[in-house]
């Protein structure tokens, strides 16, 4: 006990004077906290701003055009006389997005000869792009269904009759957990872990690699009298409260200041919190003794962190990419985070209910006891190779 | 005399970048970022997002009339590419324990009245409920049952209304048809879309940790923790920084024909602007980028410093380019912060003229914006550089002034016994 309490006391005066390690367990993952969430503070973009190309500026058109910019997340900036030009508008990147009506739509109309009118969406820009297409197919809906009500009305319907007869069925949605589609929940209640996973990773690689790096790892396993689970213990202990605590302040942040969905006990994603970031200091002991040279182990943390973020399925969902990364998914501690989330914020089910990711993120924390011995003998043989 | 001071620094230039070139190639942790992060990296996205967008998201249905016409809507909607429907509910309570269990991801409930509403021209309504892990689930499940229900909803106008000619009841549904067309990235797909804009993001950020990682090893040999070597051929300000910045400038050549040419090509990723634009965007982009990663490098006193420095700023500065998230609805203060980095130029200049096909007219902005960068940070690094020199002069100079000191003393200590 002693010991343990010696290797914690010689660690916090290794670190404490270094102004990187505060930076990277306490000031930047806060700092990107703020930086995702007043980001898009927004929620849903709103007033994108689109084109219009009517070639027929009739009433009928402009009433069509008026009714596009009533819409709330897209806005007409700007008039084209015709396609090219609103095509190149759209390469500038003014706009995301454009309506064409072409000359004749509204004699055609007149004549019930269906005139065509288009929308062009422009998915280099994948967000931007499906909510315009959103705004802009429902507005064509109405621009034909105010037509057609027109005539319906003339042959004597009443106003629920001409619905039911234009649009006999009715799709009615219910996002689960996420009502308004806000994607300030969907993306940085995955971003900031992913940034603090990075941290933790990295952190851990750097505390114990340093030491090899220095010539003091054998300094620091005898003062845990030779015990490679007491010295990591006593190494890692300052940094994890210091992460949970920084873990704890980001669950007040998102559910208790920002109100995002959290439809299970706040102490729940507390708990879910801490387990990954215990999870996340295994791994970290688990990448420097693969590879214990200070670089490279790095390089594994930032590499393994970086990928975190596209294969968890926070984005673009794990199902759908092959196989094989279907599998390999399961090695990162965030993927197993982001289920935990889902299953307990978004959609308020009990934690039990994704029992075998709370099992996998106990597996992660429990690397070390694994992988210890094998730690032990790299840091007593190996030597550092500038 | 010119012509010899002239002959002299390029002596002097090829020196250091010769020097350069050879630290470049022998320290692993360098060549991790210079060449095998960039080679294997995008390869690995590539293959991540190489399907392109979700298929076959699987649903349930709770069909609380189980009439024909109903049967119907649920076939069509299981047809769709978009949807798979694996399991058909007698009530909501299976079906959200189906949802739970996460094998489906969203319910379609169609009520009791299906059939009878839509038989007494009374309109009806499916209910959708989806789970919102994915936003791509989401709208894979929205857009199969409002494709279905305009189709169903069509052809239940022409059968129901008797007396009327085809011609007349399309007339009647859609007087005013409509289309969609979704140009540039025609499939709506990830890859084709972040894929552009990680290339480049993934050109700065190797570039950043790899200049700075030579950096600090530079430090960590140099026996006075100086960044640069008083060697003959160290002098001359403009001669240390352009003999270094060519040897990045030359490797991130090489690495930009990679991933700017050659990696869309190998996953068919739209590319349809000309490639000398392409290149005359990439070169400001590189300079400015080798001149921001030189100006950083001189913070960087530890080779570990600048992982952590580096590292995390990637999604952020993804976000910053405002390519996943409208650059309209960014808030101010964060859209002039995007201003400091070259990836947001370059990021927006390249998705416009590789994915969007536009000229170097239409990126006119973000190209001046890139050279004004590097000229910007060209005058920083060499301002930081002539300090970083100047104190490693002061402090050597020191250094040989406190030898020189304890020598005399020695000496004199040495000789005053002999005296006596």
């Amino acid at each position: 006990m002693k010991s343990l309490f010696q290797v914690i006391i010689r660690e916090l005066r290794r670190l404490a004077p270094d102004p990187l390690v505060w930076f990277c367990i306490v000031v930047a993952p806060l700092l990107t906290a703020l930086f995702f969430t007043t980001f898009m503070w927004q929620g849903l973009p709103t007033n994108m701003p689109i084109g219009l190309v009517d070639e027929d500026n009739t009433p009928t058109t402009r009433q069509i055009a008026r009714n596009l910019d009533a819409m709330q997340q897209t806005r007409i900036t700007a008039n084209f006389a015709d396609i090219t030009e609103a095509r190149r508008a759209m390469q500038r990147g003014e706009i995301y997005a454009f309506f064409y009506i072409p000359r004749g739509t509204t004699s055609l109309a007149n004549q019930q000869k269906r005139p065509t009118i288009s929308f062009y969406t422009n998915y280099s820009y994948l967000v931007a792009g499906s909510l315009s297409m959103r705004d802009m197919r429902m507005m064509s809906e109405l621009a034909s269904g105010a037509a057609a009500r027109k005539v319906l009305y003339a042959r004597g319907l009443t106003e629920q009759q001409a619905m039911a007869f234009l649009q006999p069925i009715v799709i009615e949605t219910h996002p689960i957990g996420n009502p308004t589609l806000n994607y300030n929940v969907y993306l940085s209640n995955m971003l900031i872990p992913g940034i603090l996973g990075i941290f933790i990773f990295m952190m851990t690689v750097y505390s114990i690699g340093s030491e090899t790096k220095r010539g003091t790892a054998s300094e620091w396993l005898g003062q845990a009298h030779g015990n490679i689970h007491r010295a990591l213990v006593g190494k890692l202990l300052p940094q994890t409260v210091l992460f949970l605590l920084v873990g704890a302040l980001i669950v007040i942040w998102l559910y208790g200041y920002m109100h995002f969905p959290c439809q299970c006990s706040p102490w729940t994603m507390m708990g879910v919190m801490s387990l990954y970031v215990l999870a996340c200091q295994g791994m970290g002991v688990f990448m420097i003794s693969m590879l214990p040279t200070l670089r490279l182990g790095l390089s594994f943390a930032s590499l393994w962190g970086v990928v975190s973020f596209s294969i968890c399925g926070m984005s673009y969902p794990t199902m759908a990419m092959d196989a094989p990364l279907q599998g390999a998914a399961m090695l990162f501690p965030l993927r197993h985070y982001f289920l935990l989330y889902v299953n307990c914020a978004l959609d308020g089910y009990p934690l039990m209910n994704a029992g075998l990711h709370v099992l996998a993120l106990l597996g992660f924390m429990l690397l070390p006891l694994l992988c210890g011995w094998w730690l032990k003998r790299q840091l007593l043989t190996v030597r550092y190779v500038p | 005399m010119s012509q010899y001071r002239f002959r002299e620094s390029l002596s002097d230039f090829a020196a250091i970048f010769m020097d350069e070139l050879r630290t470049v190639f022998r320290d692993q942790g360098v060549l991790i970022f210079f060449i095998l992060v960039p080679l294997a990296y995008p390869l690995l996205y590539a293959y991540i997002y190489n399907n392109e967008t979700v298929r076959e998201v699987p649903a349930v249905v709770v069909d609380e009339g189980r009439s024909q016409l109903s049967r119907d809507f649920v076939r069509r909607v299981d047809a769709t590419a978009d949807v798979r429907v694996v399991a058909h509910c007698a009530n909501m309570e299976e079906a959200k324990k189906l949802i739970r269990q996460r094998r489906a991801y969203g319910i379609v409930r169609l009520p009791r009245s299906f059939s009878a509403d839509l038989s007494r021209m009374k309109q009806t309504s499916v209910r959708i409920y989806v789970d919102m892990s994915g936003m791509l689930y989401y709208k894979a499940i929205l857009l199969a049952c409002t494709n279905t229900s305009l189709d169903m909803g069509a052809e239940l106008k022409v059968m129901r209304a008797p007396g009327t000619t085809e011609e007349q009841d399309l007339v009647t549904q859609y007087p005013i048809e409509y289309r969609q067309v979704d140009i540039f990235n025609p499939t709506a797909g990830f890859a084709s879309f972040l894929i552009p804009a990680f290339l480049i993001l993934l050109l700065q950020q190797t570039l950043v940790l790899g200049v700075g990682l030579s950096a600090g090893t530079a430090r960590e040999r140099n026996s006075y923790a100086e960044l640069l070597p008083l060697s003959r051929h160290y002098n001359g300000l403009a001669r240390i920084v352009l003999g270094k910045g060519a040897v990045y400038l030359l490797v991130f050549l090489w690495n930009a024909f990679y991933c700017l040419f050659v990696v869309p090509r190998m996953f068919s990723l739209p590319q349809i602007g000309s490639p000398t634009d392409v290149w005359l965007i990439a070169l400001p982009f590189l300079v400015a980028t080798v001149a921001f990663a030189m100006t950083c490098s001189v913070l960087i006193r530890q080779r570990e410093t600048v992982f952590m420095i580096i590292v995390f700023c990637s999604v952020p500065l993804l976000f910053l380019s405002g390519v996943s998230w409208p650059g309209w609805s960014m808030p101010k203060f964060w859209k002039v912060v995007s201003w400091a980095f070259p990836s947001t130029f370059g990021i927006n200049a390249f998705v416009k003229v590789n994915t969007m096909g536009a000229t170097l007219a239409d990126v006119r902005v973000e190209v001046i914006s890139l050279w004004a960068q590097a000229a910007f940070y060209l005058g920083t690094t060499l301002l930081v550089y002539r300090n970083n020199i100047a104190a490693a002069r002061r402090r050597l100079s020191e250094k040989k002034l406190n030898l020189r000191r304890r020598l005399d003393s020695r000496r004199f200590n040495a000789q005053s016994p002999s005296q006596q």
